[in-house]
């Protein structure tokens, strides 16, 4: 058994979609090769672009960081960084640890925003509410309003998220199965709003499977923080997830077909489903908004706070 | 005829059950899927066909969790 491309005897991957055999310096240089043409495929970066990285200090988002590192090597790209800290007892404080030490090592701009400081209560502590509407609705929201605001602040023209594969194939079929045709037309490697407020946002690691991205940081040996979120599997996302992964053990391509399918479709989907929605502001944060009060504020409001 | 295993918090002595046994035999034995785990014999990343010689300490490194 050898690598396919060098003919080393040590190979870490053999993919099962396409049988082909890797060598640890053929996979790194393999994934690295397929983002950047992604990145030149769906245009994701501009020369001069400032793009602030949503740094959870997990295997995604630390990947995104390192090869995105590389445009900010030879001056094509600033990159700066901001960790969200939802306040998740026993889980959160060591991705924010390993998130700093990523920062610090690349001397990038970065800060970390908790959902104490910014809204006074902790995700474990909205999970202890009476009428909570699952962990993932409220953490999702806060999230994206917490970076956006970071992205503002601090000048970025881009966010890189680390959403990969099967994050997206993912996406595309819960939002179909639950005829939600509205978030079926947002998906896509790069999503821009008409609201100035919000920054375009891309994900470079779309087309990678999240085993490879795992494989990934162990052979170039970065730190990540390798842990489950301990509210991730009361989510539907997990059953969806389980599912497709179910399939792909005898199906190994379906991922991709799943994200291909997709992506022919995509621009009928938002020429004939995207809603224009009305860009107001929230009467109480000032952020943009469709309705009177965001998304962030209504769940604040709920939750009498 | 034995081999180390390690595991999150599992570091222990296990015979080798077969001849030709494989990491893959192994990920079996102990329900976990090689979708979710990367393992290294020795020190060094390999594939799940691999077979464990004796004295081999093999390291399961989860890196997908649930959700």
């Amino acid at each position: 058994m050898q690598c396919s491309k060098c003919g080393n005897p040590k190979v870490i991957i053999k993919k099962q979609q396409s049988g082909q055999l890797l060598c640890k310096d053929c996979f790194i240089e393999s994934i690295e090769k397929k983002v950047i043409k992604t990145i030149k495929k769906e245009k994701l970066l501009n020369r001069g672009d400032k793009v602030l990285v949503a740094l959870s200090g997990g295997k995604d988002s630390v990947t995104v960081l390192e090869i995105l590192n590389s445009y900010r090597k030879r001056n094509i790209i600033d990159i700066c960084a901001v960790t969200v800290d939802e306040g998740i007892d026993n889980y959160r404080q060591d991705g924010v640890d390993i998130a700093l030490r990523h920062a610090e090592r690349l001397g990038i701009e970065h800060k970390v925003v908790s959902l104490k400081d910014e809204y006074g209560i902790t995700l474990d502590e909205i999970m202890q509410k009476d009428n909570h509407k699952g962990s993932c609705t409220y953490c999702g929201v806060f999230r994206r309003t917490i970076i956006n605001k970071a992205a503002r602040e601090m000048g970025a023209t881009k966010i890189a998220t680390g959403h990969n594969l099967d994050d997206e194939v993912q996406a595309i079929m819960m939002n179909y199965l639950e005829g939600n045709t509205d978030n079926l037309t947002k998906l896509g490697a790069k999503t821009e709003s008409k609201a100035e407020e919000f920054t375009v946002k891309i994900k470079p690691l779309r087309e990678i499977p999240e085993r490879e991205i795992g494989l990934y940081v162990v052979a170039k040996e970065l730190e990540v923080h390798f842990d489950s979120c301990p509210y991730a599997m009361q989510s539907f996302r997990g059953e969806v997830s389980e599912l497709i992964n179910q399939l792909s053990e005898k199906h190994p391509t379906i991922k991709y077909s799943t994200l291909r399918g997709y992506d022919k479709i995509k621009n009928i989907l938002k020429k004939e489903l995207k809603k224009d929605y009305a860009h107001g502001r929230c009467a109480i944060c000032g952020e943009p908004s469709a309705n009177e009060l965001c998304k962030a504020c209504s769940f604040l409001e709920e939750l009498g706070l | 005829m034995s081999f180390t295993l390690k595991y999150k918090n599992i570091n222990e002595e296990r015979e080798i059950p077969s001849e030709n046994y494989t990491i893959k035999d192994l990920l079996n034995d102990l329900e976990l899927s090689a979708q979710t785990i990367v393992s290294k014999q020795n020190g060094e990343l390999v594939i799940e066909d691999t077979v464990i010689d004796e004295d081999d300490e093999i390291q399961l490194v989860q890196i997908i969790y649930g959700g």
